[in-house]
């Protein structure tokens, strides 16, 4: 099972310490909240966790039944959520899946698994076909990056306020999915100010900046 | 090359493909630029005839340009779109410089294709090897479309203003396009072509193919 290792990591913008000496210990199998107010350093752990950003002090070490991964096994495994992400907009939802699914070397979806998929994160396929992301809904982007992430087979879930701008019915499957991915071995860092996220944790980082 | 790799690679050319044909504005603007130059030039030459020589620069001088236009976009485009960081965090660097670097190869062939016969009536000029001509078309497109995959990614890694790319585009390239334009010369002159400038250009092409790929990882990732 993949863990997570955080070693005394400290990270400076522009002279501004935004986390300090944090030492955590993740294991596949759980989700792990990490809180703070704004500002605390939730997704600059998040990007640093993929590796999107290096830490000034310390390191970050991914080990799979105590092998430490290398890099490129790490990324290969790494799925994000983040209000960073974002999928083609002149690509439709299906285009998208299809691109991110041949990019990542992962098996192509059959039309009903699909449909499966799409139900899966609240999208109807009629509501989307052909239709570009452009004209999606922030709400309906959110899910379709959820559905890029559940159709990656990512076992590293780093999912950034996940449930921003989704309805309640979005933030309970968002909420749902965590705890399934979790409950079947993969890790979970969630960043999050939402309490009933936080609920579905097993263990929590509290960032307080600086 | 592994069988999963190819599959990212052939994912990121579609989609490039995909989205390029999509937002058809940027690559008018390339063929716009390639017609008003042909235009102009031809209307300027009132039925003269171009020395094989300048002919031959000319024509690599617009596919030189017509890249600089294309090659800048290739990761600025994805910037604007905010799909950087999926790019970054879902599949292989490898895949996105081979995807997007082949992709910039066989879109400038094909702009080659449509500008070179209307060059060629244009400015009244019988190329006297065909085989040579397109393979050295075929050599120049792919190893300045890597050279620019490159150097765009240079740009995009060290957050510069994209005005630098025309100026470091220059040296990169001007190993590839004279001996392209020398052998051009030599197919719209009718003399012998010499093989070595060939040679010349697929060892380039070799290099920078390899070179890129040694590369892009510094460049694409932070670590």
């Amino acid at each position: 099972m993949v863990s997570l290792t955080f070693s005394d990591v400290t990270k400076r913008f522009a002279g501004r310490t935004v986390i300090e000496h944090l030492s955590a210990e993740l294991a596949g199998g759980t989700v792990t909240a990490v809180t703070g107010e704004n500002g605390s350093g939730k997704s600059t752990l998040l990007k640093m966790a993929a590796k999107l950003l290096l830490p000034d002090e310390g390191k970050i070490v991914a080990r799979d039944g105590g092998q430490e991964l290398s890099k490129a096994a790490y990324r290969a495994r790494i799925g994000l959520v983040t209000p960073e992400f974002h999928a083609y907009p002149k690509l439709t939802a299906r285009e998208n899946l299809d691109f991110f699914l041949g990019f990542r070397r992962a098996a192509p979806l059959s039309p009903v698994q699909y449909e499966q998929l799409l139900a899966r994160v609240g999208l109807a396929s009629d509501q989307v076909a052909g239709k570009f992301v452009e004209h999606f809904s922030t709400g309906m982007r959110k899910r379709l990056h959820l559905a890029i992430l559940l159709a990656s087979e990512a076992d590293i879930w780093l999912l950034d306020e996940p449930g921003a701008n989704l309805d309640d019915a979005g933030r309970s499957m968002v909420r749902r999915e965590a705890r399934r991915a979790a409950d079947a071995g993969k890790l979970v860092l969630l960043a999050t100010n939402d309490r009933e996220e936080e609920a579905v944790a097993d263990a929590c980082i509290s960032l307080s900046g600086h | 090359m592994h069988a999963s790799l190819y599959r990212a690679i052939e994912s990121v050319f579609r989609k490039e493909a995909r989205i390029s044909l999509r937002s058809r504005s940027s690559w008018l603007v390339v063929l716009m630029f390639a017609l008003t130059t042909l235009s102009c030039v031809s209307l300027l030459m009132q039925g003269d005839i171009l020395a094989p020589r300048l002919a031959a620069s000319m024509l690599w001088i617009i596919l030189f340009f017509s890249l600089l236009a294309g090659a800048g976009r290739g990761f600025a485009d994805e910037e604007q779109a905010g799909t950087l960081m999926a790019l970054q965090v879902y599949g292989s660097s490898q895949a996105v410089l081979f995807g997007k670097g082949l992709f910039m190869a066989v879109l400038l062939f094909v702009l080659s294709l449509l500008i070179v016969p209307m060059y060629l009536v244009l400015m009244d000029i019988a190329v006297a090897s065909w085989p040579a001509f397109l393979l050295t078309l075929l050599g120049g497109t792919y190893g300045m479309a890597m050279a620019g995959t490159l150097l765009s990614a240079l740009m995009f890694g060290a957050k510069v203003q994209s005005g630098l790319l025309s100026i470091l585009m220059l040296p990169v390239l001007l190993p590839i396009l004279l001996p392209a334009i020398v052998l051009t010369a030599s197919c719209f002159a009718g003399e012998a072509v010499h093989g070595s400038y060939l040679v010349g250009i697929a060892l380039y092409d070799a290099i920078m193919t390899l070179a890129a790929s040694l590369l892009f990882d510094f460049l694409w990732y932070e670590d």
